[in-house]
């Protein structure tokens, strides 16, 4: 009898806990399937609207970048002509592809397009013709990640621009910045990486709120294509310039002490520096940086949609979004907030301009120098107190944000610009009485772009029938390309899974 | 010591197991190891070791709280304050665990007889809870004696209602319930990937040099 009691109630207890443990499994399976995602999303996946069947919101956000009406006083998310607005330009950069055009880039969705359409990009005939390399297309979209991973990262920079054209077609995106498992912040361009590593740091220590700032400078940063790079030798090899530090002076000793220079100056025969948009380091100088805050908290804040609270990826200027941005700190009216803005840049571009205007001066009465017989060792240092002055001045004008993220070091900046270049004429004019010519060096008319260009010699109108043409004829055959290679891609389903 | 504590183990294993030589014995000692066997194995899927920790991961073994995860994940408190840190007492190591023992086998029966809200409130206990463990990180901010001077019905105003019957938004935001959230990218409680560098590239950085 005993012995029964005791089989049936192990057999309840039994059968007890298997019910447990199958409640258990269900519950835990039933995890797996509720807010579970559309679609499968590969790791690298590029075309970011895949992503958004699983993110909405965040995607159609993003794609709000595509709006072109905002304007500031300095920037904003429509295209500006800045050699139209400042043909100093033309002259500061003769000799190099940024005197044929400079634009403001528009938002995020138009990364490919735009660079479609700059004349720097050259018109390629063929897949190995072109004056650029495909480090071009680093910053330009999640294809490159997708590329880096197939190729190798050496081997996908030791390509060309033109045959990209046919693989780089979705604009910057989520798999730029987002592990597809799990949405977390990540790090995809090597370039950002091997920096960090330069100046014996490890990125993988970064804090989630520096990661915040931190994709944004996988390309808001000051950069320059290394051809000497050991293993990587005549490959045009991204490199951040940081060994030294992030400081404008700390990147110039970098530059100077490798020899380098990104052409040479067509007038002054000056071995100049681009600056190219050090926003990142720039931004680091600034109160806002110093206070813990990211380049995400204000240039996309958090947004509430239907009770769901998600970071606004519409990328863009906090200027239009005050509310958002500035206002969640900053209790003042928004006009205020706005003006206060304006009127730092304003301060800014006022000392920019005069900088510029010594500059222009110094690259011709250079000019003028070489053209009387100067020797190489009477130009030598002025040469390099040009270079010196010119990085200074791009750096300031560069990173387009740099008046108000730091206000403060970009004054500083200037400052020691200007008395570097003033510095420069003065040796200039020794040079000028010493070879005969003590009167002031007549300055052309470069009030416009076309008359600054005329000045330095570009045919424009050669350069932008060749790209309309280009346009016409050769980029729509490998964009077609694209569409028939993204066509075979096909979506996963997890329910395939 | 041992060797009596074995004996007396076994003394009660006689006692209830069938006589040795018996045909029910074999069978019985079969059936208590499944008992035992089931037991760990639901303990196992259950992850019952994860709750004596304090990580928020252990909250979302059940889905019914990725609302509150994600919202919470998503807000500054993320940063300093875990799911114990305001859900359970923390006055002593003891309390804590108590109260963590009763919530946490009170939700699970819920939870078993699928009894779950589909919105869901905390119940007085917890409230008591939450509210003293807002007041012990922010004690300087609610006991400033100062603006009992000019702030009117201060004393009142900080004594006689719920933190969060005015931070509403603190910390799991104005909406609560499984509408609240669309997709979970909650980490599962697997997940400790901390690199920021995908492992791809990690790969194809050390074969590019």
């Amino acid at each position: 009898m005993k012995n029964k009691i005791l089989f049936v109630v192990t057999l309840i207890v039994v059968f007890g806990l298997g019910l447990l443990a199958s409640s258990v499994i269900n519950r835990k399976s039933e995890a797996k399937y509720m807010y579970v995602p559309q679609v499968d999303i590969g790791e690298n996946e590029p075309r970011n609207a895949e992503w958004g069947k699983n993110f909405p919101k965040e995607y159609q956000s993003s794609m709000q970048t595509l709006d072109t009406t905002f304007t500031s006083f300095q920037g904003g998310s429509s295209t500006i002509d800045m050699l139209e607005e400042d043909p100093n330009f033309v002259v500061l950069w003769a000799g190099y592809a940024f005197s044929k055009s400079y634009k403001q880039g528009r938002g995020h969705a138009y990364a490919i397009e735009d660079v479609h359409n700059s004349l720097r990009t050259g018109t390629p005939q063929s897949k190995e013709d072109g004056p650029m390399p495909a480090t071009c297309w680093t910053c330009k979209g999640p294809d490159v990640p997708r590329l880096m991973n197939e190729k190798g990262i050496g081997e996908f920079y030791a390509g060309t621009w033109a045959e990209n054209v046919s693989e780089v077609v979705n604009p910057i995106g989520c798999a730029d910045c987002h592990d597809p498992d799990n949405m977390k912040l990540r790090i995809t361009r090597p370039a950002l990486i091997e920096a960090f590593g330069a100046m014996g740091k490890d990125i993988n220590k970064a804090t989630h709120q520096e990661m915040r700032s931190l994709v944004c400078a996988q390309c808001h940063v000051e950069y320059y294509f290394d051809k000497n790079k050991p293993g990587h030798e005549g490959t045009s090899y991204l490199t951040l310039p940081w060994k030294n530090g992030t400081s404008v002076e700390d990147m110039e000793k970098y530059y100077d002490d490798i020899g380098f220079s990104d052409w040479t100056h067509q007038i002054s025969r000056a071995p100049m520096l681009k600056a190219q948009h050090p926003g990142y380091e720039v931004f680091l100088t600034g109160v806002h940086a110093d206070r813990g805050v990211s380049c995400a908290d204000c240039h996309m804040p958090y947004k509430s949609e239907g009770g769901q609270k998600f970071t606004d990826h519409h990328l863009q200027s906090p200027l239009n979004n005050v509310a958002n941005s500035c206002q969640v700190c900053h209790r003042e009216e928004a006009t205020k907030l706005i003006e206060n803005v304006y009127s730092r840049q304003r301060k800014a571009l006022e000392n920019r301009l005069k900088l510029e205007a010594i500059l222009v001066k110094a690259h011709i009465e250079a000019g003028k120098a070489w053209e009387l017989g100067a020797t190489e060792e009477q130009m030598k240092d002025i040469l390099m107190d040009i270079r010196h002055a010119q990085w200074r001045w791009d750096f300031t004008a560069a990173s387009h944000g740099a008046s108000f993220h730091a206000p403060v070091e970009i004054g500083r900046i200037m400052g020691s610009g200007m008395a570097i270049a003033a510095e420069a004429r003065v040796k200039l004019a020794r040079v000028l009485a010493s070879l005969g010519h003590n009167q002031p060096v007549p300055m052309p008319d470069i009030s416009t772009k076309a008359k600054a260009q005329q000045y330095i010699g570009l045919d424009m109108d050669k350069l932008n029938k060749e790209k309309n043409d280009f346009k016409n004829n050769q980029l729509p055959k490998w964009l077609e390309e694209a569409r028939a290679r993204e066509a075979k891609m096909g979506t996963k389903k997890v329910s395939q899974k | 010591m041992i060797h009596i504590k074995k004996l007396s183990v076994l003394k009660i294993f006689d006692k209830i197991l069938p006589e040795k030589g018996s045909g029910w014995r074999s069978f019985a000692v079969f059936a208590t190891a499944c008992v035992f066997g089931l037991g760990f194995f639901l303990m196992k899927e259950a992850e019952v070791v994860s709750y004596l920790s304090d990580n928020p991961q252990a909250c979302v073994n059940c889905h019914n709280m990725t609302p509150m995860y994600n919202s919470w994940n998503h807000s500054s408190h993320r940063e300093w304050a875990s799911c114990n840190d305001c859900h359970v007492p923390q006055d002593n190591i003891f309390n804590s665990y108590y109260f963590k023992a009763k919530d946490g086998l009170y939700h699970a029966s819920v939870f078993t007889a699928r009894a779950e809200p589909d919105v869901i409130f905390m119940q007085p206990a917890s409230i008591e809870v939450v509210h003293n463990n807002c007041i012990r990180c922010h004690v300087q901010q609610v006991t400033q004696t100062k603006y009992a001077g000019f702030i009117e019905d201060h004393q009142s105003n900080r004594t006689d209602r719920l933190c969060w019957s005015c931070h509403k938004e603190v910390p799991h935001g104005r909406i609560h319930g499984m509408s609240s959230i669309r997709y979970n990218i909650a980490p599962k409680p697997t997940d400790q990937e901390e690199m920021v560098v995908p492992k791809w590239l990690k790969k194809e950085m050390e074969t590019n040099n």
